[in-house]
């Protein structure tokens, strides 16, 4: 028969495990499931990296804003359509309208044109303008140069730092050898060794992706006496590789016409091992 | 007969020129530029890229036959000659071009039969959209025309279907009765310009006829293009012939007859179909073969129970012995540059191959694989030695001339003595059912060469002039 200490302890015992399972219960219910795997994800194994900046000699500032090369003279407005005129008294119409004499001596001087500049002088009258003075546009045919939100006190014209990064350059590199694959699996293997045979090609292309000169076959290495008689043949293959998936599609179009952009560039074909 | 072909690598586009339209108005995507890559191709990498530019790297291809559109050829006008009409010859050529290209293994034609029609002025403005549904990665137009002389001209175009370019034309002016050698030249151009191996569909195989009961076998010199077509019996099978091989002229053969019943070398003449013995030596001569300047002929000849190899020159005179080891030496194939001669021997215990300088000076083992090894032939590009193996069952192989890089391409199980065709790409050999056989040195194309009766012991000629 079981003693009155030995059923205390029981019990306590009892009590202590069903705590301790409401405990780890609760912990485990408002622990953090951990999110399932994500799915694989597709990354590019880049070997080229840009090791010079995109910018061939960077400036630290913005270049500096564009002006015109010549601050024009002052000029007469366009003319606007004259509003209808309330009617008013015709005294008080004609002192309106009457040029006082201060400005009207200061007119001629202002209106004379530079004697370097064979400009016809425009016979000014009243019917002609607004009546309002202006200058000529400031904006000349670089009108964008240097634009950024506050005015540039830079000098520098050098270009800023363009926007070909190394990760932007393997990213087109990508593109382009992505959607010239299919192409380049279709090519069938001449004969043993021409594996060895790597052709580089040079391409120039339109910003629509299409081509715009022959692809020029620009030199060929590995190889050797066995394979001399595929380099020919291999030459043909790197090309139609490429021809043969032109015109390329996608690609950025702020990217194709800066240094190392993809309006022109090297594509090196090989077949496999 | 000698004939006679008049390339014209331009001619033939001068010809189309005023007879056919070219759609110059049409756009045109711009044709690629192929510059000669520099001598040697082994400057740095990556070849010929400026440091400044976006480069991409492309890697892609596979081994299988290249799809090529073979649409049949069309004729200016169908003309009636002593081969035929111009416009059945059109498709014929078509169908012969398709079949040497399929038989390399190297490339898997499309058509003739089920492509569209060809007109003539299309001939050389090729309609590319109308095989682009094919596949076709290549497109092979051509024409037949009938000329005043008699003779006949077949035009031969050879186009890449992506950068709608033209890769090779050529055209070729011959006898109504030689109007397959045109198809085979023209097929020989298409081969040349895909593969940038060299030609070998404008060939012939000399070989010996069997027919009848194996112990009462007739064996007769026979004479056939490589596809099998115009064959003819050289010998009336009297007496049994064996191992006929072709000189570089081509006009002359060396083989082993029985005549007589006296096993000995003779030559025969193409042209006159005369025949006398190489040398005047009373002793058995077996195994002839040229050298490649076609001045002499090796020959192994057993005397007083001792078999060496010999040279004489192809007139005849006294041979000069170039082995004297005791044992069988036999089988002697020249280098491509004259300079070497292979051939095997069995002076080590067991039948293997040697390699000795011209004059028999030099002499070295280079197969020592296990079983025994025989009939070599040197490759006429040089690199590779075609031989039997004998190791439980013939089969032919190649290895390098010192002996290394030893490749089995056949199965057997008697598969023997092995004949390079001229670009020492493709390999010719007997098989023991009385059946020829070829193989690419790949290993890939393995097929049957048709012949009308039993076969055995092929040579390939050199191309044919």
């Amino acid at each position: 028969m079981m003693d009155r200490a030995r059923a205390t302890g029981f019990g306590v015992s009892a009590a202590g495990h069903v705590v301790l399972l409401v405990i780890l219960s609760v912990a485990l219910a408002r622990a953090a499931i951990p999110p399932p795997p994500s799915d694989a994800i597709e990354v590019s194994f880049v070997d080229r990296i840009g090791l010079t900046s995109a910018a061939p000699d960077p400036s630290p500032v913005p270049p500096e804003q564009g002006q015109a090369p010549d601050l024009g003279p002052i000029e007469d407005a366009a003319p606007t359509a004259a509003p209808e005129p309330a009617p008013t008294p015709p005294a008080a119409r004609q002192a309106d309208v009457a040029p006082s004499p201060e400005r009207a001596r200061r007119q001629p001087a202002q209106a004379q044109p530079s004697p370097s500049r064979d400009r016809p002088e425009r016979q000014r009258q009243g019917s002609e303008g607004s009546g309002e003075r202006t200058r000529r546009s400031l904006l000349g045919p670089d009108l964008l140069r240097g634009i950024g939100r506050d005015p540039s006190p830079s000098r520098d014209n050098r270009r800023q730092a363009a926007t070909m990064s190394a990760e932007a350059m393997a990213d087109i590199a990508a593109a382009i050898a992505r959607q010239v694959q299919p192409c380049a699996d279709r090519q069938v293997i001449p004969g043993p060794g021409a594996e060895r045979i790597r052709t580089a090609i040079n391409l120039r292309l339109n910003r629509d992706g299409s081509l715009a000169a022959p692809p020029r076959v620009t030199g060929q290495t590995g190889i050797d006496a066995e394979n001399r008689r595929y380099a020919a043949r291999v030459a043909d293959l790197a090309i139609a590789t490429f021809v043969g998936c032109a015109p390329l599609r996608g690609l950025p179009q702020e990217l194709y016409d800066v240094p190392r952009g993809w309006s022109n560039f090297t594509m090196n074909y090989s077949l496999p091992g | 007969m000698r004939t006679r072909l008049i390339t014209l690598i331009v001619a033939a586009g001068a010809l189309l020129g005023g007879a056919v339209a070219i759609g110059q108005d049409r756009p045109q995507p711009p044709a690629p530029t192929v510059q000669s890559p520099p001598p040697g191709g082994q400057q740095a990498a990556p070849p010929g890229a400026d440091p400044g530019q976006l480069v991409v790297d492309v890697t892609g291809g596979r081994r299988a036959p290249m799809p090529i559109a073979i649409p049949y050829m069309p004729t200016p006008s169908p003309t009636g000659t002593a081969a035929g009409n111009t416009a059945l010859l059109g498709q014929q050529v078509a169908d012969i071009i398709a079949n040497n290209l399929r038989n390399s293994g190297l490339f898997s034609p499309v058509g003739p039969r089920g492509l569209p029609g060809v007109s003539f002025p299309q001939v050389t403005a090729p309609d590319f959209a109308a095989f682009a549904g094919t596949g076709a990665q290549a497109l092979v137009q051509g024409f037949v025309q009938a000329n005043g002389n008699g003779t006949l001209t077949v035009g031969c175009y050879l186009y890449d279907v992506a950068s709608r370019s033209e890769l090779a034309r050529q055209g070729f002016v011959v006898q109504p009765a030689q109007w397959r050698r045109a198809a085979h030249k023209c097929s020989d151009v298409i081969y040349t310009r895909l593969t940038g191996e060299g030609p070998y569909f404008d060939t012939r195989i000399v070989y010996v006829s069997e027919t009848g009961p194996t112990r009462h076998r007739i064996k007769r010199l026979a004479i056939m293009d490589q596809d099998g077509a115009n064959h003819r019996f050289l010998t009336n099978g009297q007496s049994t012939v064996l191992t006929p091989r072709f000189a570089p002229n081509q006009q002359t053969i060396a083989f082993m007859s029985y005549e007589s019943n006296r096993p000995r070398v003779y030559i025969y003449d193409v042209g006159s179909g005369r025949t006398r013995p190489l040398v005047a030596e009373p002793h058995m001569t077996f195994a002839p073969r040229f050298s490649p300047d076609g001045r002499w002929v090796i020959f192994s000849m057993a005397v007083n129970g001792n078999t060496d190899i010999y040279r004489v020159p192809v007139s005849g005179g006294r041979p000069q012995r170039l082995t004297t080891s005791p044992g069988i030496d036999d089988g002697g194939s020249y280098s491509p540059d004259g300079s070497r001669i292979v051939f095997e021997s069995d002076r080590g215990g067991s039948q293997q191959l040697y390699v000795m300088n011209a004059d028999g000076s030099n002499q070295r083992r280079i197969s020592f694989g296990s079983g025994r090894y025989g009939t070599p032939a040197w490759s006429p590009r040089g690199d590779l030695i075609a031989f039997t193996r004998i190791s439980g069952s013939f089969r032919i192989g190649v290895m390098a001339p010192d002996g290394g890089s030893e490749r089995i391409l056949s199965n057997g199980p008697l598969d023997e003595g092995p004949t390079w065709a001229p670009n020492g790409r493709v390999i010719m050999f007997s098989r023991g059912n009385g059946q020829i056989w070829s193989v690419d040195i790949t290993g890939m194309a393995m097929r049957r060469v048709p012949t009308p009766l039993g076969a055995s012991d092929p040579s390939w000629s050199p191309l044919r002039d």
